[in-house]
């Protein structure tokens, strides 16, 4: 490989080093030994890898923008990199019948070799006629596209689960990818915006191991998806200690307490934002002082509001006001008890010596 | 044969005795949680506290055993003749005349026995170190529990200079207690086979009987 990897397409180049960073931190996240980094690095070099198919649905583009504006400027880098974008709307030069005319070439030829990622919900209702790129229905586009691919890749909230646009009342009749592809291998990265580490690790693991990552139930990969924020919090101790921010701004809040009680969604949550964070800088919502909201679970807009309420169902022992602190109170209960008692004692002994009625002479 | 029912334990020390040991079983089972939690780590998903709620029952008891402990230290000095500490520590001519005597008893050798109706010296010695051993246990809790309590960080660094050594002992008199239950229990079955006065019911009912023979 020469110092610079350059992709002539996008006119992009990432510094080797920072190749190898990117390669390394996709390894880490998927809990890869780092003996496998070079393989990882092989497979995302190889001419033979596959292209990938971008497409935009019902969606804001904070995924891809996610990717792209990440403070690290290689990550986004290395994913177009890695990845032989051939369609993506956003980035790409071409537009109008050149831009449809490049979505032909991508899938012609390629059927069963390509990876389609997927951002976006699909409205459904009234024929799909909620979201139409170049004449055809978003619901149209998948089918025909997500059913030649190797592999789909839901990106974001959206496109895994329907996000915004599936919210009660969903008047467009918003979907995910899982709820319209059958036949086709599914993964979902789901997330507002998803980690774009997570991105990564799941392209480079289908590159090198040409399978995807194990999934849970709702097809989010374990690697990323495997355990709850709450299990993963820099404040859980907080929480166990019944240590809680009642108001932001307050003096809880300054001294970093648990937000569990401004509705913090992590106990319900599975990411791994407390472990991989965000933006290069070693942050995510809890470590600036917010709640998580639950972003990567289904319905979360519908489930996880209030956002700023405490959910039903997270039972904290003693009654939420930490072990500590109840234990003390039930302590001067059972002192004052054993005291009590004591008071008792003295006041019949004194009471028999006084009246002169004492049994035990 | 002819008893006398003799009222030697005061509902006090009653009580003490059976907060004492239900607060001592609560702390080693918690404990013994605390210091290696054996439940399935690998179930995740539920919003169970295993942890927490194991250290919350312990703090708990940990509060019964201490006010247990008060209670015994009050007795020890205003209880009945039985319960006070010079009816049972070898401090007296006629208590190091009855620890030898039941020495001799306890290795079966036939140095004859006397009938007392509180405890015996040999016992007295282990109840009052107990009671030593439990208070040290007590300040080791504490230090433990407000580890950042200024009046517990003195007691605590006094006695274990650090939290890790206090933790240590903690833990350590927690097996000195396993061993005092054991042989606690086999030297009362012992003495209610061999003494016949009703030792076993006497933490019960508060009585022992004394046949006309002694």
């Amino acid at each position: 490989m020469s110092r610079m990897v350059e992709d002539q397409r996008a006119g992009i180049q990432v510094s080797r080093r920072g190749f190898i960073k990117g390669c390394t931190m996709a390894a880490a996240a998927l809990g890869l030994s780092e003996t496998m980094v070079p393989k990882l690095v092989e497979a995302a070099t190889s001419p033979k890898r596959p292209p990938v198919v971008w497409l935009h649905f019902q969606e804001c583009t904070g995924c891809t923008e996610s990717l792209l504006r990440a403070s690290h400027p290689d990550i986004g880098r290395l994913i177009l990199d890695i990845i032989s974008l051939d369609y993506h709307e956003t980035v790409m030069a071409p537009s109008g019948y050149q831009a449809e005319k490049s979505l032909d070439d991508a899938i012609s030829g390629n059927e069963g070799k390509f990876i389609c990622v997927v951002e976006g919900a699909i409205p459904t209702k009234d024929g799909g006629i909620y979201c139409k790129i170049a004449g055809r229905t978003a619901m149209d586009i998948l089918d025909d596209v997500g059913s030649k691919a190797a592999a789909v890749i839901a990106i974001g909230t959206c496109a895994s689960f329907g996000g915004i646009q599936a919210a009660d009342p969903n008047p467009t009749g918003a979907v995910g990818v899982t709820k319209l592809l059958s036949g086709t291998p599914v993964i979902n990265i789901p997330g507002c915006p998803p980690n774009p580490i997570s991105f990564l690790g799941t392209v480079l693991h289908y590159l090198t191991f040409k399978r995807l990552p194990r999934t849970d139930q709702l097809g989010r990969p374990l690697f990323a998806y495997g355990r709850k924020n709450h299990d993963q919090c820099e404040r859980r101790a907080h929480f166990d200690e019944g240590r809680f921010v009642e108001q932001f701004g307050d003096e809880g809040h300054r001294q970093g307490y648990c937000l569990y009680k401004m509705g913090c969604k992590g106990p319900q949550t599975f990411a791994n934002c407390p472990a991989v964070r965000f933006n290069d800088a070693d942050v995510w919502p809890v470590s600036c002082g917010h709640g998580c909201v639950g972003c990567t679970e289904p319905d979360f807009w519908d489930t996880m509001s209030p956002f700023y309420e405490r959910l039903p169902g997270v039972t904290i022992p003693a009654g939420g006001r930490g072990i500590v602190d109840a234990a003390t109170s039930k302590g001067k209960v059972i002192l004052g008890a054993a005291a009590g008692a004591v008071g008792i004692h003295a006041a019949v002994g004194v009471g028999k010596k006084i009246f002169g009625n004492n049994e035990d002479e | 044969m002819f008893y006398e029912r003799h009222q030697v334990w005061s509902v006090l020390l009653r009580l003490f005795h059976w907060s004492f040991v239900l607060s001592i079983v609560t702390l080693v089972i918690t404990g013994l949680y605390i210091h290696f939690p054996w439940t399935n780590t690998m179930v995740i998903g539920n919003s169970y506290f295993p942890v927490a709620t194991m250290r919350y029952i312990h703090f708990v008891a940990g509060f019964v055993f201490t006010a247990a402990l008060l209670v015994r230290i009050y007795l020890l000095l205003f209880g009945n003749a039985q319960e006070r500490f010079w009816d049972f520590l070898p401090i007296t001519p006629r208590n190091i005349k009855n620890l030898f005597k039941t020495l001799g008893r306890y290795l079966y050798l036939n140095v004859g026995h006397e009938h007392r109706l509180g405890h015996n010296a040999l016992a007295g010695i282990f109840y009052f170190l107990t009671f030593l051993v439990a208070a040290v246990q007590v300040v080791a809790g504490f230090f433990m529990l407000y580890p950042e309590s200024v009046f517990w960080q003195k007691w605590g660094t006094m006695l274990f200079v650090s939290q890790q050594q206090g933790r240590g002992i903690h833990y350590l008199i927690m097996w000195y207690f396993g061993v005092f239950a054991a042989i606690h229990i086999y030297i009362v079955v012992w003495n209610d086979i061999f003494s016949r006065n009703g030792l076993i019911s006497s933490i019960f009912s508060g009585g022992k009987y004394i046949s006309e023979d002694y």
